[in-house]
């Protein structure tokens, strides 16, 4: 055995596995800026999409302009895909990264 | 049911429709704006593009549809729940798509002020400008008067 081993042997967890251990957890949502879409339209889809009031979904429009990006929800993977497939209708780019502060 | 109607001038917006056409049938099969999720399932991901590929199309379709024989003659549009929402969308696609075929040279930051001479333009982007600019309007138009319709729909 040692002959054809380098090491001992390791536990690994199948792909499978491993993709569903990655999707764990509370996901982001992130919108990013773009220089083509409405400040108004921006903030028209936040109230649709996520029923923001229109002070929120300013506040998140503003963000997206100012900083680049803006943390619009966060919660399970499955429901955070939901999400980014909506906003992908509306043409706004979306991104979904892993909430490390959970 | 609210309903808008929008008259517009022929003369004006009858041209920039062969460049709003040509841009909406470029899109085709590829999205307005790609997907940026990196660790979608592939089939997932097939899934979604085929999928947000036809809304778009959809949209769009009914976007060109406002520009019938009735606009011809009389110039007007009429927009109201059944497609606000649709027009709004299609409105965004086919400017993304003008910004990534025409207008990419004008850079971003000048895009977004849109504070550009018209006259320093040259052809095709000049037309291609205009479109961008109408398109912003009738976003504007539709938010302004049929957002709560959207909202509630």
């Amino acid at each position: 055995m040692a002959y054809f081993a380098e090491s001992s042997p390791r536990t690994t967890t199948a792909p499978q596995a491993d993709t569903a251990l990655a999707l764990e957890g509370v996901w982001r949502v992130v919108v990013l800026n773009d220089p083509v879409n409405l400040m108004s339209y921006v903030v028209m889809v936040f109230k649709k999409v996520f029923g923001f009031d229109e002070t929120k979904a300013r506040r998140h429009m503003l963000e997206v302009h100012e900083l680049g990006r803006s943390v619009v929800w966060s919660g399970l993977r499955e429901k955070a895909e939901a999400y980014a497939y909506t906003l992908q209708q509306w043409h706004l780019t979306a991104v979904l990264e892993p909430d490390e502060t959970h | 049911m609210k309903r808008i109607e929008v008259k517009l001038s022929l003369a004006i917006v009858a041209p920039l429709l062969d460049v709003i056409r040509e841009v909406s049938s470029g899109l085709g099969e590829r999205l307005a704006a790609p997907l940026s999720i990196d660790d979608l399932d592939p089939e997932f991901r097939d899934a979604w593009t085929a999928d947000l590929v036809a809304s778009q199309s959809t949209d769009v379709r009914m976007l060109l549809g406002l520009f019938d024989e009735n606009f011809f003659a009389e110039g007007v549009i009429g927009l109201d729940e059944t497609n606000a929402e649709q027009v709004l969308r299609a409105c965004a696609a086919v400017r993304l798509r003008l910004r990534e075929k025409y207008l990419k040279g004008l850079g971003d930051d000048t895009l977004e002020s849109s504070e550009i001479e018209l006259e320093e333009l040259e052809e095709p982007v000049r037309k291609a400008f205009l479109c961008y600019l109408f398109l912003a309007t009738l976003q504007e138009l539709i938010i302004q008067h049929l957002d709560a319709t959207i909202l509630e729909g």
